[in-house]
Parts: structure tokens; C-alpha cells; sequence
């Protein structure tokens, strides 16, 4: 782990080597016009060994507007692709597949995380059509982007011997559009998600006791909590940081030489790359709560309501809310379709 | 014509398929690398690698099966570039490396590399087309000719034939430029002018005042052997990049001194060994400062001085006044590094210098250059390997087009314009001497004497529109211009755009014949009629030779025909000819086939009559063989070492004396002693009278000989000095016995009446040439130099500010000369010297404007800027500004700026480059731009579709006032700006 | 067997530009994609050098390497190529080129930069040499005819060198030791691992 990090400090030192550059770039003054009485150009010529030596990249000036292509050379590219080729699979391959294996072992460890209390049969909504809708929109997206990328990571090493170049290119390519225009309904996901429930996902003193208490995980405790535990919130944040940053590198990397340059949209890659791949294992461990990890916990996203007794054990102070906000008003709208839906089953 | 995509793959797929069969037959493709040798072959011509002979059995066949192969000459500068052209269908599909080319080795630059786009067409204009109430309007050849002819006469009958100005091209052939001046000949004027006027015109006078020709004296590849390289006001690497390849492997192998003296630091600059900063238009002070260290420290060449020069010691006095103190007040260069450069160029020799429109380019022109050749003489570097006034000259044929006289003030090869020039061309031309005569305005002068204008200098291109715009009295001409005829020149060029565009639309015909409409389309948006567009072929498109800078001559092949209704020069010339009934006798000893006059009859016709400079032996035959052999020729010493050619120099550079028969070799170096006349030495040219009487302090006068003295080339038979061979001459020497009969009939069918007088230049049977080389003699003489050039109005070249300076408080030690009227038009110089002075002008123009060339553009720039290969990377005008002037002026590289100008509230919108290049107070631009005026674009004046990718303000919108006195030569080079942020 | 490189003799170079026309004349590269460039270092100052600069043609390039569709192969002669039938255009190798050689056609900015494309030394594509196919994709193959790369063959002043690594190399010796300076082989410490002994 500290040779990853190490590595990633150099990576981070290169990029910090152009930013210098362009301060020295700017800051240079103009030499004074004044002739000095001996000039030998030829003698005074640039060498390339110095130039690469102080800064480790050489610039100049071109005639075509394109101006990009005044970097002569840039020996970074060589450190990126060590990055790309070497560092990155490393830290993809540990984070998702320990992440699986984590899974793996807790699931066999603890097995499904049952509803104690057995199902009330009646329900309470958890989650209304437009949350449901904005994260399904969102995890739609995520899943294709996420194995989309993984492929541009992983796909030569792993799926290209098996199905050939043509076909992998072709795959790649279709990945490739598809992560690109998809990353725009996934960021309009996210900024939704951000925007619609970032109310219950301040961190508080419940949030505080709930992790103490290993939110319940191991065991059967069930340490209280809101609308959205800390583990949930936890979630929450990675999504919107996670998915914001790597919104926000994918779009520079998107649109090439918009506000960066070559240095830049290297560094981009790196978070890109890292965001991601922690963010794939940590959604990972996200899906694995919400599918077979727990009882009763698919159904609110799938169907938008939970057992009243899931909502006791999981979030009994968002429970405890809705029935004070019901008894203010007779019963909540929620309770009351829930209930009528109930004895329909 | 436009299938060029489809059929350059049918090149490669016949490629594939021979390449394929071998593959079948065991070879794969590194097989047949390495076996072909072919790996090698183009590193080969690289130099320093034993792999010649491979190199030269691989040149030897065709590359691609299939295709044939064209050699033409790159069009874009002198060098004379060997540009190889695959054919396949009359269409042009591929360019290869010409490494047999003695010249180029297989190298271009830029524009070299990407000529072939201009063949493609793509911004061409398609057919003839004519202004009619502002809309361009397609019509037929035949119309167009007629039409034109018809306004000729016209005017011809009202205003006389001065009133059609002719302005010609640098791009003609040698055959092109012959036939223009013969043109303007025909129809009565010697306002006829080229690109030379505004390039090097002053270089020819000043050099040609000096030692008799004006060209270049050595050539591109001798530079290879100086140990000192001086460079002042060219900027090689940009404007002859291959010149830079003999440049810097002379550099590299001599370990030679590489001195650039420039007010930008150029590209050139980055290769040299020292660069001096000097200030724009300082010229003569920093070579007096030169020489002043050279005299005291007596480095000069005393031996060569005193054998071979005229009048150094009245440079002495000059000189003594240029202490290294004023030296650099005035120009800004330190005394120490002016000495360390003179003595460099003094004492480490062969010396050369190099010189471009850097100084040519100003009001003291041809003094600049007189200067040059005077360091030159002083430390006795003319005359041989190394050495020499090396100039590099603009375009591929602008010293053939100076040679053959698209000039005002010469008939072809620097005849002059004196009765007996006449009667020699008439002669030639078998036309009778009083039909020109007849053509030419008479003036009648106020105490009633008629002058003919035959004999008297035309108008300068740099001064036509002042000829249109001034009022008709002030003009020594029947009337104003009516109309210009041009024929490849752009109307960018001159300076002082805002007034040339008010001559042309005051203009009553205006025609332009170039492969482009040019800037003279769009410059004037007041026209509306009267203005015709005729679609001209290309170089490529046409055969005939080309005098590159070195004087050598070089046959280009037609590599297509022209494309689309494009037509030849010389079938315009022809036409129009045939339209104003004159072309039965123009061309009377020219064969036309189908409207075209044959190429090969025209450059006869220069052999028989180009005794003067010798362009009398480069028939079309030994052209091209020269052509077809070219891998015979070393390209160190140029020289022939096998073949047909055997000893011939590469192209027969001029002087290449006597007949075709003769087989002269041509003359790699002029004046150089150390080879015999027939070998291609020679002497200095004595055409400045054989003594002259000088008045000494106390008042005597005595006569002093302007013949060598002591000195005389290999072999000579007369050990001194000489005078020019005339029969009498032949007859004193005894030596008229060695002419044959026929020669002798034909000296006396020149002069039946006094035979004696005939000279070696107007003798059209070259016997008393021939008779003159035989005895080791230069048939020209044996003189001295001039130091001093009497007769110039500057003689002693003296330091004169230029008009707008930015030191008005050295105007008054050093102004301009005084008004006169030169080339029938006023020079006002001194006045609006004065007035920039009285007004202030330096205080709100404070920077130095100067203007330069661009690698990937020429000339006004509509050929090039049309070419997207070269168009790509080089997109917008723009001014280069030192970081300290942007700085003060919130200016940012890449930004927009308007810059003003001295004169006519001039602005022009373009970009800032903020680089060290220039020096703080300076400025400088590329001059290639047109089709913007004052921050507006005029695409839309454009025919649709021939407007060039690029456009952009004209620099010379910005230039300024002043003429040079001997010339006419404008001043882009030095004038006043301000810089604003746009 | 030829292993072939690119030496740019910066002390020769005069940023003619010949080189970046003579490569759009020959394989007719449309306007925006320069597979050649010419940078110049410390411009307008004393020292002042320009370099030509396109695909070095890397030992084990990194292009190839963080290609994640592998299109891109090395031939007998080093020379790396790629197949446009593979590229997906995604933009890797710009990011780990040193010399900024893979060119991208501007259109689709977004979603796609299109089929990238490079330096071929004049050595074409996949495509059978010298056929229709591989012109259009790479254009010509001068190197299946047995011709060099026509950048440096047409260069003005021999300072742009292509062939064989060590032919070069001596070329470039002899000349620094006759003429006593050299600013360095650009390019080749990152590109091949190795610099030229002067």
C-alpha cells in the first residue's frame, strides 16, 4: 500500500513540476534590450539534457495556433503510462476485488441480515417515485459507466484475448459512446441526489452512536437511526464527492484541451481513475446491502415502501418522525395508502 | 485536372503490385530495403557517409512505375531548388527529393515542400473575368483580349503609350521577361517594370557602379569555403532556407565565423557566432565603424587595394569621422564588438558578406550597398572561393528578369537606353530602328526642344500611383498613368497602400494577369469597371529557363499543362501583341505554334543578342543537358566531372561568353584571377572611362587611370590593365587576324562605316570575344573598382537618417538629400524629412517599424497564403513587440492590436507577437499579408472562390515616404508606428 | 536489421518548416492534424533552438502501452503504427506520448476525437502496402518502396535525420566532433533510452 502511495506522490509531483513551469513561464521577466557587446548564440545554445533537467518538460513556441504543440517534449507521459499501466491496476484490482472478497466473507460470515421481528405486513413509504426514479437514473448510468471504464482499464488484459481484437474494439468503442453520453444523465443524477436528500444526510450525534455501535452490523444491535443512518449517509457523500469529481475530471478529459493541458488532463485521469474504482467498490458494498445483504431493504428502492417493522429495527427515529408527523395529522398519506395497500396483498 | 486523390492511388496500387511480386519471389520488405541499398540512399546525400555511389545508382531511374518524372525549378526563391515531379495522366501526383540537383541536394523549404498544392488549384482563378458595375463577371479569352486591346489603344491615342504602365514579374522565365520587355519596347515605353525594383534593385546599381556587374559575385554552394560569414540585412534561414544547408556545413567544417548584423534576432541569428543589434537603417555607420578599426589597425589589403581598387582613400576621410563613440550613438553597436568583428572580417579569410533587402530597402539603398562592396574591396575579398558580395536574391527568376531588362532604365542585359542600345536590339530583333522610334512619346520642353522618352528611364513601380494621383504638370511625361498592365505582381508590395489604392481607382484599366487575382482585386472596393482578371499558368506550367541568384541557368519542364483556362505568359504576350499589330514583327524570327511562342527560339534570340553579359552561350540544348545530367556536377565546386557536360559549370552562370559553339564553361565567380577567361575567370569591369581627372587640394588636376593595375587573370596575354575589346583594339594587338571571314562580315555589316568601333558587346558573331578568350583576356577589359563612384549622387556613400527616424536630433548631422526630380516624378524626401521632424512624429510614432519575410509565405503572399499546406501555418498577420514596449502598453502575446502609421492616419488591425526577437523600440512585420484594410476584411472584393485561405492587414498600409536617389527603391525597412491593444 | 529512428540536429534546424509541408504534401494530412511540428526553444533569444518533433517511434512506446484496445504494433524496422480499424479514439496515448504526436480531427470534440493519427515514418498501416486502403487511412508508404521518410529527406539543411538508429548516431558524431558543439539528440534519452556519446 505505501508503494501505491509513493507512486501516486510522483505522479502528483510531475503535474506539480508543469504548474512551475508556467509560474517560471510567467514570471520570467524581459532581458533588457540593451545590446550586450559579446553574443554568441551558437555558443549559448539551449541544451536539451539542462532543459529537461530543470524542469522536466521542454516548451516553445509554434507557429500554428494550435498551442498544445508547443510542448517539445514531455518524458511525464512515460511516468503517466507507469501510472496507467501498472499503479492503477493495482489499486482497481485491491479495491474491487477486496471489496468482493470482503463481501464474500461477510456474507458467508454473517449471512443475510434478517428482519428480526418477522414482516408486519404493513408498509410505510420510504422512498416516492421521483426519489426512486433519480436513483435508478443514477445507478443505470453508474453500472454502465462503471464496467464501460473498468474495460478501458481492464479489457485488454482480461476480455480482448477472448473475444479478439475486432470484436473488443468494437465493444470498447460502443463502451467508450456509451460512457461519454452517459456521463451527463449520471451527473444530472447526481446533482439530483445531492440536491434531494442532502437535508437527512448532515452528519449528527445519532450518526455518532451509530457508528459506535458498528451500525448493528455484527450481531443483532440496532444502534437508532434517521431516514438515513451514518452508513447510508456515508453512501450519500461518496456519491455526491465520488460522482462530483469524477463528473468533473471525466468532463475535462471529455473535452480535451478545455482549461487544461496535457499535464492536467493527466492528473485528471489519475483522480478519474482513482475516484472511480473506489467508488465502484464502495457501490459494490452498497448493492450488496441493498440486494442480498438484508432482508426487506430491496424493496425500498424497488417498490418505494418498507415494512413498518424493517423501519423499526433500521431507522427507528425516522419511524419515530413519521408516526409523531401522522399524529399531528391523524395518519401520514404514506401510512394511509400503505395501509390500504396492505390487505390487498 | 482535379482527380488528383483517385490518381495518386493508382500510383501506389501499380507501386504494391511490383512491390508484391517481389514479395512473392522471397522477398519481404526489409529484404528489399536492405538489398536496394536504399536505406542508405537517402541518408547517403547526407554527407560524411562512404554511400555516394549508392545514392547516385538509385537517382538514376524513375521512382514510381508508371509515372514520369518532371524537373522544374521551385518557383519561391533564387536558390533555384531542382523540384521533382511524378506525372501520371497530366496530373501531378507526387514530389520526390531532387538529390542529383548540385544546388539543392534533394532539400526544400516550406514552400518547396508544398508546391504542389498550387497546381492543384484549389483557390486558382478558372477563367478570364471582368468588373462590371462591381460584380465579377465570367467572359472568354477572345473577348477579354479584344476588350483590353481596344482600352490600350484608347488610351494609347489619347494620352500617349506612357500612360500604360507595365509592371512584369520576377515568376516570368527568363523567355517570359525577354518577351516583356520586348513587348513594352513594341508599344513605345520605358515604364516596365519588376519585383527587382522594390527587392534588389539598388543592389544591381550599387555593385554594378562599382565593379561592373550587379549580381552576385560568387554563389550559394562557394559559401562553403569562407572562413567568415557576415550577414547584414538578410535573414537566410527564413527567405533562402537552403542556402542554410551550405551556410552551416561551411560553418561546421571551416569552424567559421558566422556574423549576423540585424535588428531582429532572426533565425539566421540563432545560428551565427555573433549577432550585433544594430538600428534599422544604420547601415554605412556600422560598416565606416567597421573599416575605421580596420585602417587604423591596418588590416586592409593593401596589395589588392592598390592593383584592383579606385578611390579608397576618400573612403579613408569618410571613415576617420566614424569613431567607435559616434559609431554607437548612432547605431546602438559597442566599439569593442565592432572591432572584434572587423577584424574577423578582415584578417580570418575568405570573407564573404551577405547581404537582402535589410539594406536595400531604404532611402540610402544603393549607398548601403556601395559600402558593403567597399569593405569588401579593402580587405580584398572579391574575386575568389569564399569571397565576395554574396546576394541573395528573392524569387526563382528575379536576377533573369533584372538580366533581361523588365527594368526601366535598360533594354534586356543592361544595354541602357542610349540610340546604340536601341540600334544593337533592333539589330537583333531584325526590326527597324525608327519603327521604335515612331512608338515613343515626344515631349516638346519649354524652350521647344522635343525629347523622345526612348532614351529616358521609365517611371518606378514604387511610384506609379503618384504618377496616376499627381497632377498631370508634375510628371515629365505626356500624361498621368491611365492604366496598369500587370502580369504576375502583387499590389501589396510597395509601400504607401492607402495611395496606391486611391491610383486604382482612379485608374481607367486595370489588368492582372497571375494565377490569383492578387490584392490588386480587392484593394480598391471604389472600382467598379474596367478591371480584368486573366488566369495565368503557373511556373510549373510552363517550360523555359530560370537565372537563379548565382547566375546560373536552369530549363524547368512544363510538369502539367495549364490548368483550367489558364494560358502561358508568352501566349498572353501574343495575343495581346497580335491584338495591337505588332506580333508579325515581335515575333518574326520566334516560332508560335497554336499561340504559343516556342520557348527555345526566345532564349536564342537572347543568345544572339546577350554578348553584353553573357547570356550568349546557354543555348536551350546545353540547358538542357545541364538538366538531364545533373548528377555530373560536384556540388562544391559546381564543376562537371564526367558526362556530356564535361567542365561545364552547373547552369553556365553568366557572364558565359562567345557562342554556344563556343562552349564556354560560364563563370562561377566573377572577377576571379586565379582561373583563365576561358575557365570562367575574369577581371574587374572598367565602364567608367579609362582615367579620370581629379582636382587635388592645391588645385592641380591630374588624370588617374581606372585600369588594373599590375594585376590580369591566369593566362592573360596582356599583363596589366586594359581597356574593353573593339575591332580596333583586335587591330592594335594585331590580333584582328584571328577573326574568321564570316565574323569579319558580320563586324562589318554592323558598322559599315567605321567597323573599328565595334565593341565585344554588340558584335553579334562573338568573334571579338572569342578572339579576346583566346589571348586570356576578359573581353570587357581589365579595371579597377570604384571605391569612389563618381557620377552616384553619392560617390563616398555618407550616413543619411531615414525620413522618419526615430533620432530626429541626428537629422540635422545627417539628413536625407535634398528634393530632385528622378524618373520623371518629384522626390520630396527632404521636405517630409523635415516636416517629421518640425512635427514631432518620433514623439507619437515611437517605435521602429521594419518589415521582413516568412519562411512559409513570398512576396505579397497570394500564391502562398492560397496554399493550405503552407496557409495552415501561418494564419494571421501580426507584429512583432518587444515584451518591455507590450508590457508599458498592457499588449499580451496573441492579442489583437492596432498599429498607426507616420502617414495618411494609417491602422491596421493584427496580432501582437511579444518576443526578444526585437529589441525595445522596435517592431517588425511580415509583409506578405493583403486583403484586410484597416481592421476590415475584403474577402467579399474577392471572385468567389479565388479569395487565398489567409488574409490580413498589408504592412506596407503602415510604411512611409522615401525613395533611394539612383533607383526609385521605397522604404519599408525603416519607418515610425505606435502600438495600441486592440 | 534497420531499428529507425528520428534525430532531429537541433543546431542545424532553422524552423523552415519544410518537414511539416513535405509530410502534408505527401500523405495530403488534412489542415489541423500536424504529424510534424517544429517547436523552437528560447525563441528570439540568444540560444535560441528549434526542433522538429512527431512520432520518435519510442522504444517500448507508451502509447501502445495504455492503448486499451492494443491497436497499435511495431514493426520489423521499430517503426510503431497503429490500426484505425481498432482506435476508438479515446485519447490515451496523447496523454502518455512525451512528444504530443497523436493528432485527433477536431470535429466530434465531444464523445468522440475520431480515429487518431500519427507519424507512420512513411511506413503506411496494416493495410497491404502501397494499396488504396492504406493511403487513405495513413497515406503513403514510401518505406515499402524503398524510400525514407520525405520530412527528412526534404529538409533544407540535413538537420532532420531518419534511417537507421546507428547510421544516424554516427552522422550526428562526425558532425559534432567536426564542428565542436551539439545541443543534444532531442528526444532520444526519453524516447529510446539512450543518448548519443558526443
Amino acid at each position: 500500500m505505501f508503494g501505491i502511495l509513493a507512486k501516486l506522490l510522483m505522479q502528483v509531483r510531475f503535474v506539480a513540476g508543469a504548474l512551475a513551469l508556467a509560474l517560471v513561464i510567467a514570471v520570467a521577466a524581459p532581458a533588457s534590450a540593451q545590446q550586450p557587446s559579446s553574443v554568441n548564440p551558437t555558443a549559448s545554445a539551449v541544451q536539451e539534457r539542462q532543459l529537461l533537467q530543470e524542469l522536466n518538460r521542454i516548451q516553445g513556441r509554434v507557429t500554428i495556433p494550435d498551442k498544445k504543440s508547443d510542448v517539445l517534449e514531455q518524458p511525464a507521459g512515460r511516468e503517466w503510462r507507469q501510472w496507467h499501466q501498472v499503479t492503477l491496476r493495482w489499486i482497481g484490482a485491491i479495491a474491487i476485488l477486496g471489496m468482493l472478497a470482503l463481501l464474500v466473507v461477510f456474507y458467508l460470515a454473517r449471512g443475510q441480515v434478517k428482519l428480526q421481528s418477522g414482516f408486519s405486513g404493513r408498509k410505510i413509504v420510504r422512498f416516492n417515485g421521483v426519489e426512486r426514479f433519480v436513483h435508478w437514473l443514477t445507478a443505470t448510468c453508474f453500472l454502465v459507466l462503471a464496467i464501460s471504464g473498468l474495460n478501458v482499464t481492464f479489457g485488454k488484459a482480461l476480455l480482448l484475448p477472448l473475444i479478439g481484437p475486432s470484436a473488443f474494439s468494437i465493444w470498447s468503442e460502443l463502451a467508450k459512446y456509451s460512457h461519454n453520453f452517459l456521463s451527463f444523465p449520471f451527473t444530472i443524477g447526481v446533482i439530483l441526489i445531492f440536491l434531494m436528500w442532502i437535508g437527512s444526510n448532515i452528519p449528527n450525534r445519532n450518526d455518532v452512536e451509530w457508528v459506535k455501535r458498528g451500525g448493528g452490523i455484527i450481531g443483532n444491535d440496532h444502534p437508532p437511526a434517521e431516514h438515513f443512518n451514518a452508513g447510508q449517509k456515508m453512501i450519500y457523500w461518496i456519491v455526491v464527492l465520488g460522482g462530483g469529481a469524477s463528473a468533473v475530471t471525466g468532463y475535462l478529459l471529455l473535452f480535451p484541451f478545455y482549461g487544461t493541458e496535457i499535464s492536467g488532463m493527466q492528473l485528471a485521469q489519475i483522480v478519474h481513475s482513482v475516484v472511480a474504482v473506489l467508488f465502484i467498490a464502495a457501490m459494490l458494498g452498497h448493492i450488496y446491502i441493498g440486494t442480498i445483504g438484508m432482508q426487506g431493504a430491496f424493496e425500498a428502492m424497488g417498490e418505494g415502501t418498507v415494512d413498518v417493522n424493517w423501519a423499526k429495527e433500521h431507522h427507528s427515529l425516522w419511524l419515530e418522525q413519521e408516526k409523531a408527523r401522522a399524529g399531528a395529522t391523524g395518519a401520514t398519506d404514506a401510512q394511509r395508502r400503505a395501509t390500504a395497500a396492505g390487505p390487498a396483498e | 485536372m482535379l482527380t488528383k486523390r483517385s490518381e495518386r492511388q493508382a500510383r501506389r496500387g501499380s507501386l504494391a503490385a511490383a512491390i508484391g511480386s517481389q514479395e512473392t519471389g522471397g522477398f519481404d520488405r526489409r529484404t528489399f530495403l536492405r538489398r536496394s541499398g536504399l536505406v542508405a540512399g537517402g541518408l547517403a546525400a547526407l554527407g560524411a557517409l562512404p554511400l555516394a555511389s549508392v545514392r547516385k545508382a538509385e537517382a538514376a531511374g524513375p521512382a514510381v512505375a508508371g509515372a514520369t518524372i518532371r524537373k522544374n525549378i521551385c518557383t519561391h526563391c533564387s536558390v533555384g531548388c531542382t523540384l521533382i515531379a511524378e506525372v501520371s495522366n497530366g496530373v501531378w501526383i507526387g514530389q520526390e527529393p531532387g538529390w542529383d540537383s548540385p544546388i539543392n541536394r534533394g532539400s526544400h523549404c516550406a514552400k518547396g515542400a508544398a508546391t504542389r498544392e498550387l497546381v492543384h488549384g484549389d483557390r486558382r482563378l478558372r477563367y478570364p473575368m471582368k468588373l462590371v458595375n462591381g460584380q465579377w463577371t465570367r467572359i472568354s479569352w477572345d473577348v477579354a483580349i479584344n476588350e483590353i486591346g481596344y482600352k490600350m489603344m484608347e488610351i494609347r491615342a489619347k494620352s500617349g503609350a506612357d500612360s500604360v504602365y507595365h509592371l512584369g514579374s520576377a515568376k516570368f522565365t527568363n523567355e517570359g521577361a525577354f518577351l516583356f520587355r520586348k513587348f513594352a519596347a513594341f508599344w513605345g515605353t520605358n515604364s516596365v517594370d519588376h519585383q527587382a525594383r522594390i527587392c534588389h534593385s539598388t543592389t544591381v546599381a550599387g555593385v554594378a557602379n562599382t565593379w561592373g556587374y550587379g549580381a552576385q559575385t560568387n554563389s550559394y554552394t562557394d559559401i562553403r569555403n569562407s572562413k567568415t560569414i557576415l550577414f547584414i540585412g538578410s535573414n537566410a534561414a527564413e527567405a533562402h532556407p537552403v542556402s542554410l544547408q551550405h551556410i552551416l556545413e561551411g560553418k561546421e567544417s571551416n569552424r567559421a565565423n558566422m556574423i549576423v548584423m540585424d535588428p531582429r534576432m532572426t533565425r539566421t541569428a540563432a545560428h551565427a557566432t555573433e549577432y550585433v543589434r544594430i538600428r534599422s537603417g544604420t547601415d554605412i555607420p556600422v560598416i565606416w565603424g567597421m573599416l575605421h578599426h580596420i585602417f587604423k589597425n591596418g588590416w586592409e589589403d593593401k596589395q589588392f587595394i592598390e592593383q584592383r581598387v579606385y578611390g579608397m582613400d576618400d573612403i579613408r576621410k569618410e571613415v576617420e569621422k566614424w569613431t567607435p563613440e559616434e559609431v554607437e550613438r548612432v547605431t546602438g553597436v559597442p566599439g569593442a564588438q565592432l572591432e572584434r568583428v572587423a577584424k574577423m572580417f578582415a584578417t580570418q579569410k575568405p570573407s564573404t558578406l551577405i547581404w537582402c533587402m535589410g539594406s536595400t530597402q531604404h532611402t540610402v539603398g544603393t549607398a548601403n550597398v556601395r559600402a558593403f562592396c567597399i569593405a569588401l574591396l579593402a580587405t580584398g575579398n572579391v574575386g575568389g572561393p569564399g569571397r565576395g558580395a554574396n546576394i541573395f536574391r528573392g524569387h526563382t527568376n528575379v536576377q533573369g528578369a533584372t538580366d533581361l531588362g523588365v527594368d526601366i532604365a535598360t533594354l534586356p542585359l543592361y544595354y541602357g537606353l542610349v540610340e546604340g542600345a536601341w540600334r544593337h536590339w533592333s539589330r537583333v530583333w531584325e526590326v527597324d530602328y525608327n519603327y521604335f522610334a515612331d512608338r515613343f512619346d515626344k515631349t516638346t520642353a519649354a524652350d521647344g526642344k522635343v525629347t523622345s522618352t526612348m532614351n529616358t528611364p521609365g517611371i518606378p513601380s514604387t511610384r506609379w500611383f503618384d504618377a496616376t494621383l499627381l497632377d498631370k504638370k508634375e510628371i515629365r511625361q505626356k500624361d498621368n498613368i491611365k492604366a496598369m498592365f500587370v502580369m504576375g505582381h502583387g499590389g501589396n508590395t510597395v509601400t504607401r497602400v492607402p495611395q496606391a489604392q486611391k491610383g486604382v481607382e482612379k485608374l481607367e484599366l486595370l489588368v492582372v494577369c497571375d494565377p490569383h487575382p492578387t490584392t490588386w482585386a480587392s484593394m480598391a472596393p471604389g472600382r467598379k469597371n474596367g478591371t480584368y482578371l486573366l488566369p495565368i499558368a503557373t511556373s510549373y506550367e510552363t517550360n523555359g529557363s530560370r537565372t537563379a541568384s548565382n547566375r546560373a541557368l536552369q530549363w524547368g519542364e512544363q510538369i502539367v499543362k495549364p490548368i483550367f483556362e489558364s494560358k502561358d505568359d508568352l501566349e498572353v504576350m501574343y495575343l495581346l501583341a497580335k491584338k495591337l499589330g505588332f506580333a508579325d514583327l515581335m515575333f518574326k524570327n520566334i516560332k508560335v505554334e497554336n499561340n504559343l511562342p516556342v520557348p527555345e527560339d526566345i532564349l536564342r534570340e537572347i543568345n544572339r543578342g546577350g554578348f553584353s553579359t553573357g547570356y550568349c552561350g546557354q543555348s536551350p540544348e546545353r540547358l538542357k543537358s545541364h538538366m538531364a545530367n545533373q548528377k555530373d556536377f560536384d556540388m562544391r565546386t559546381q564543376r562537371a566531372d564526367a558526362g556530356p557536360n564535361k567542365g561545364d559549370y552547373y547552369g553556365l552562370p553568366w557572364p558565359c561568353w562567345g557562342t554556344p559553339e563556343f562552349k564556354h564553361p560560364g563563370t562561377p565567380l566573377l572577377y576571379n584571377t586565379n582561373l583563365s577567361v576561358k575557365e570562367g575567370g575574369g577581371t574587374f569591369r572598367p565602364r567608367f572611362g579609362l582615367e579620370r581627372e581629379e582636382t587635388l587640394p592645391d588645385g592641380t588636376k591630374r588624370k588617374v587611370s581606372l585600369l588594373g593595375n599590375g594585376y590580369y587573370s591566369k593566362d592573360s596575354e596582356i599583363k596589366d590593365g586594359y581597356p574593353e575589346f573593339t575591332l580596333g583594339v583586335l587591330k592594335k594587338l594585331g590580333w584582328d587576324k584571328d577573326l574568321t571571314e564570316a565574323e569579319m562580315a558580320v563586324i562589318n555589316k554592323i558598322n559599315p562605316t567605321t567597323p573599328d568601333v565595334v565593341s565585344w558587346a554588340i558584335d553579334l558573331s562573338g568573334g571579338i570575344q572569342r578572339v579576346a578568350i583566346e589571348h586570356g583576356c576578359t573581353p570587357y577589359g581589365n579595371g579597377k573598382a570604384r571605391a569612389n563612384a563618381f557620377g552616384l549622387p553619392d560617390p563616398i556613400p555618407v550616413h543619411r537618417e531615414p525620413i522618419y527616424t526615430p533620432r530626429p536630433d541626428l537629422v540635422a548631422k545627417y539628413p536625407t538629400l535634398p528634393n530632385a526630380v528622378q524618373f520623371r516624378v518629384p522626390n520630396i524626401g527632404f521636405d517630409v524629412q523635415k516636416a517629421a521632424v518640425d512635427k514631432g512624429i518620433a514623439k507619437q510614432f515611437p517605435l521602429i517599424l521594419t518589415s521582413g519575410r516568412l519562411v512559409e509565405y513570398e512576396g505579397g503572399g497570394e500564391e502562398t497564403r492560397s496554399n493550405k499546406w503552407l496557409a495552415e501555418l501561418q494564419q494571421d498577420m501580426f507584429v512583432e513587440i518587444n515584451p518591455a514596449d507590450a508590457a508599458e502598453r498592457g499588449i499580451k502575446d496573441g492579442g489583437w492590436v492596432w498599429v498607426t502609421g507616420a502617414e495618411n492616419n494609417s491602422k491596421a488591425k493584427m496580432k501582437a507577437l511579444v518576443t526578444e526577437r526585437v529589441g525595445k523600440g522596435v517592431t517588425w512585420s511580415p509583409f506578405h499579408f493583403g486583403g484586410w484594410f484597416e481592421g476590415v476584411d475584403q474577402r467579399a472584393n474577392y471572385p468567389k472562390g479565388t479569395d487565398p485561405i489567409v488574409l490580413g492587414e498589408s504592412v506596407n498600409s503602415l510604411t512611409t515616404y522615401g525613395f533611394d536617389p539612383v533607383t526609385g527603391m521605397h522604404e519599408p525597412k525603416a519607418t515610425l508606428c505606435q502600438v495600441r491593444a486592440a | 536489421m534497420a531499428r529507425m529512428k528520428f534525430l532531429c540536429d537541433a543546431d542545424r534546424c532553422i524552423e523552415c518548416n519544410a518537414c511539416v509541408t513535405a509530410c502534408k504534401n505527401e500523405h495530403e494530412v488534412p489542415w489541423g492534424i500536424n504529424r510534424r511540428r517544429v517547436v523552437t526553444i528560447n525563441d528570439g533569444k540568444p540560444g535560441e533552438r528549434s526542433v522538429s518533433m512527431a512520432c520518435m517511434h519510442c522504444t517500448d512506446a507508451p502509447c501502445a502501452a495504455v492503448c486499451p484496445v492494443d491497436c497499435f504494433y511495431t514493426t520489423a524496422d521499430a517503426v510503431v503504427l497503429h490500426s484505425k480499424d481498432l482506435c476508438i479514439g479515446c485519447g490515451y496515448c496523447f496523454y502518455a506520448c512525451p512528444f504530443g504526436a497523436p493528432q485527433y480531427p477536431k470535429v466530434g470534440n465531444f464523445g468522440s476525437r475520431g480515429k487518431m493519427d500519427k507519424c507512420t515514418f512513411c511506413a503506411g498501416g496494416p493495410e497491404a502496402d502501397g494499396s488504396k486502403a492504406e493511403y487513405e487511412k495513413y497515406g503513403a508508404n514510401r518505406l515499402a518502396e524503398g524510400k525514407l521518410p520525405l520530412c527528412a529527406e526534404m529538409c533544407s539543411t540535413k538537420s532532420l535525420l531518419a534511417g537507421d538508429g546507428d547510421v544516424i548516431a554516427q552522422i550526428y558524431k562526425e558532425r559534432v566532433s567536426r564542428r565542436g558543439y551539439g545541443s543534444g539528440a532531442w528526444g532520444w534519452q526519453t524516447a529510446y533510452r539512450e543518448a548519443i556519446a558526443t
